[in-house]
């Protein structure tokens, strides 16, 4: 009787908790008129909202999706909260990150739930970010989700046509095909260089800014430097939120479940009656039209786009995030995400402290050793990342407290 | 003379022929080790360079061409050695994804540690004969002493990888610890040894074809020289099936001669794009490569 009970009034504890929430921030802003007064109260109720929804018993259970979504909602307020309270080249950081980490989700799904590999992610990111600029070149009223929405759609039209002889291969010539797009991705670029503007690249026609009715929030007595990036910053958070939101179901579904059996077993898989091709197709499509969505937020933080980004080195790059974050799973995607926004910073620290020469041949190539070199002992040692060496520890340490 | 060998067919197959014995080359050092070892060597380009690069510091201690190419060859041994033992041996019985990702690992190293020791800025290497392209009938013909010397030793080496397999005692023990390795080492073959001679022999195959390829006059050694090569080299070893060496080289001059003719008759920047097209296609018609014999994955 008692679960019955809990299971209906889940639901409705979340709505009730928004209704709350909605109101006190009305009674706020006719109450205060300082925007930092609003800002701080709509993130506190928001926050206590979501704590109230998550914490009702067995919701994860009985309903996974208020629950995810309570969850996102959370990580979302709390980062964006704190967006605020940081200077912009962090922020740019922190939007940089976001976007990778989207990209990072794709692969880690494509690898983690059907057990392929993609070398090519770097170019998928790289059609999302042309598609970006050449669409918003040519027409630069589109809102700006809408241009996204648009910027995933060539990514998965292109994941497609590639997936389509991915579903026939196994590992290796899968992988050797999306190095070969990668390495190829660059040339394509410059074949159609009045579209893609050659080795220059392209600029988007005007820098992203807050739409008029929020413009209270992003300009209270700041620089508009600082509150563009604050608001781009936002806005890649709010996507990557959405992105993981979506993610978090799909790896949960049916037709995540359907791919985990076939990344262990594809023979029986099919023996109950899962379609192999079709299934790695969709895993295919996933992920390049994440990456895509990640190259086109990466568009939009630098306000610009070069084909010399997109090389084979970035397909490298995010494969090793993601295995050191923790392939298959999505916190490895966050991990990697933030060690990817925070990994230069890092560097120069280390090319500090070690007293090395900044412009020397070591300095600049102690990224690829460091990253290569962390590649190959989590493959070797920990395959499953930080994120499965987290959950490692943490299952020992609770198996020792409960004796 | 006849015009016909100036013509320009017969110069683009000549140019191709050049380029497809590279490709087939380190489409051939792919399968040595696919077929052992079930690895898609990613660093297959990488460990030569690597080696490349370590046997011609020679050159400053005033050793000749030869003298480096013989350390060149010492060092690649060793990497190819080692790597087996120390980075792949774990990984065998992994998933697929394993070995994989450790070797895109290495080669990012690799390159970063030649970059770091070596800068990025091409190095020169000497080279035992000309670049001047020979004349027929005051008309260049495709073919100049160098490129001579790069057919005629991918010919040497490849008849020398197939003479070993086919026709030695140990070429039949390398042959049967790829097929059956428990069975071989019922019968007394040392497997494990013989997984890394395999290693060290396609490394070897990979440091010939980097000196070659470093040698040409518009090349020089870097240490991401062998990256593009080894795309391609990777799509002929796909088309001819990763399970045929023949198939492999085949492919790569086949691969090669194609490469040529759309460099001159469209453009540069086309040529990995028609290599991309024809590795899908091929992939989609055949997806275990046009030269193997078609066999149903066991369960």
């Amino acid at each position: 009787m008692k679960r019955d009970w809990t299971r209906r009034r889940a639901p409705l504890a979340l709505a009730v908790a928004v209704v709350v929430s909605v109101v006190a921030v009305v009674a706020v802003v006719s109450a205060t008129t300082t925007r930092e007064g609003v800002a701080l109260s709509i993130a506190i109720d928001l926050a206590i909202a979501c704590v109230t929804t998550l914490s009702q018993p067995d919701l994860k259970s009985s309903h996974p999706v208020v629950s995810r979504a309570a969850l996102t909602l959370l990580g979302l307020d709390v980062a964006i909260f704190i967006t605020f309270f940081l200077n912009s080249s962090t922020n740019f950081n922190l939007a940089t990150g976001a976007a990778m980490s989207i990209v990072l989700l794709g692969l880690s799904f494509l690898t983690g739930a059907s057990g392929q590999i993609s070398l090519g992610n770097g170019a998928f990111m790289g059609v999302g970010a042309f598609a970006m600029a050449i669409w918003s070149n040519h027409h630069a009223t589109t809102p700006i989700f809408l241009t996204l929405l648009i910027a995933v759609g060539c990514g998965a039209l292109v994941g497609l046509l590639l997936g389509l002889p991915a579903t026939r291969l196994r590992g290796p010539y899968l992988a050797g095909m999306t190095l070969a797009f990668a390495v190829a991705f660059t040339f394509i670029l410059s074949s159609f260089s009045s579209w893609t503007g050659g080795d220059s690249g392209l600029q988007l026609p005007t820098e992203a800014s807050a739409p008029r009715w929020l413009d209270g929030f992003f300009h209270a007595g700041t620089s508009p430097l600082t509150t563009t990036t604050l608001y781009i910053t936002d806005v890649a958070i709010i996507v990557a939120g959405v992105a993981f939101f979506f993610m978090a179901n799909l790896f949960a579904s049916r037709t995540g479940r359907a791919m985990r059996l076939i990344r262990d077993n594809d023979v029986a898989a099919e023996l109950v009656g899962i379609s192999l091709p079709r299934a790695r197709v969709v895993a295919f499509i996933v992920s390049s039209a994440y990456a895509a969505l990640g190259g086109a937020l990466l568009t939009l933080i630098n306000n610009s786009v070069s084909p010399a980004t997109y090389s084979f080195a970035l397909s490298v790059t995010i494969l090793s995030l993601i295995v050191i974050g923790g392939i298959g799973t999505i916190s490895g995607a966050v991990i990697g995400g933030i060690i990817y926004a925070f990994s230069t910073n890092v560097i120069s620290w280390i090319t500090t402290q070690t007293g090395l020469n900044p412009q020397g041949n070591f300095a600049s190539q102690l990224n690829g050793i460091i990253f290569g070199g962390l590649l190959i002992l989590t493959m070797l040692f920990a395959p499953l990342g930080i994120s499965g060496a987290v959950r490692h520890l943490w299952s020992r340490v609770r198996a020792r407290t409960q004796g | 003379m006849d015009p016909f060998l100036t013509s320009r067919i017969v110069t683009d197959v000549l140019g191709g022929l050049t380029n497809g014995v590279i490709f087939g080359m380190v489409a051939l050092s792919l399968v040595l080790i696919w077929r052992s070892t079930g690895v898609l060597n990613f660093a297959q380009g990488a460990m030569p360079m690597f080696a490349t690069y370590v046997g011609f510091a020679l050159l400053s201690y005033h050793f000749g061409y030869w003298a480096c190419v013989v350390a060149c060859v010492i060092v690649g041994l060793l990497i190819g050695g080692l790597t087996e033992r120390l980075l792949v041996r774990g990984l065998y019985g992994k998933p697929e994804i394993n070995p994989i990702v450790v070797m895109v690992g290495f080669l990012i190293v690799l390159e970063a540690v030649a970059a770091a020791i070596w800068s990025s800025f091409p190095r020169s290497l000497p080279t035992p004969f000309s670049f001047k392209d020979w004349q027929l009938a005051g008309k260049p013909l495709a073919l100049s002493p160098f490129t001579v010397y790069e057919i005629v030793t991918a010919l040497i080496v490849m008849t020398a990888v197939a003479v070993l397999f086919r026709f030695t005692k140990l070429g039949l023990q390398l042959r049967a610890s790829a097929v059956a390795p428990e069975v071989s080492r019922l019968l007394g073959v040392r497997v494990g040894r013989l997984l890394t001679l395999g290693w060290m022999l396609s490394t070897v195959v990979g440091v010939i074809t980097t000196i070659l390829v470093a040698s040409n006059l518009f090349q020089g050694l870097t240490p991401t020289v062998m990256d593009g090569i080894f795309a391609y080299g990777f799509i002929a070893a796909a088309i001819g099936g990763l399970e045929s060496p023949v198939g492999a080289i085949v492919a790569g001059v086949l691969l090669g001669i194609i490469n040529q003719f759309v460099t001159d008759y469209v453009n540069q920047n086309a040529v990995i794009i028609i290599a991309l097209v024809l590795l899908i296609v091929s992939l989609m018609i055949r997806p275990s490569g046009v030269f193997t014999k078609r066999s149903e994955r066991r369960v």
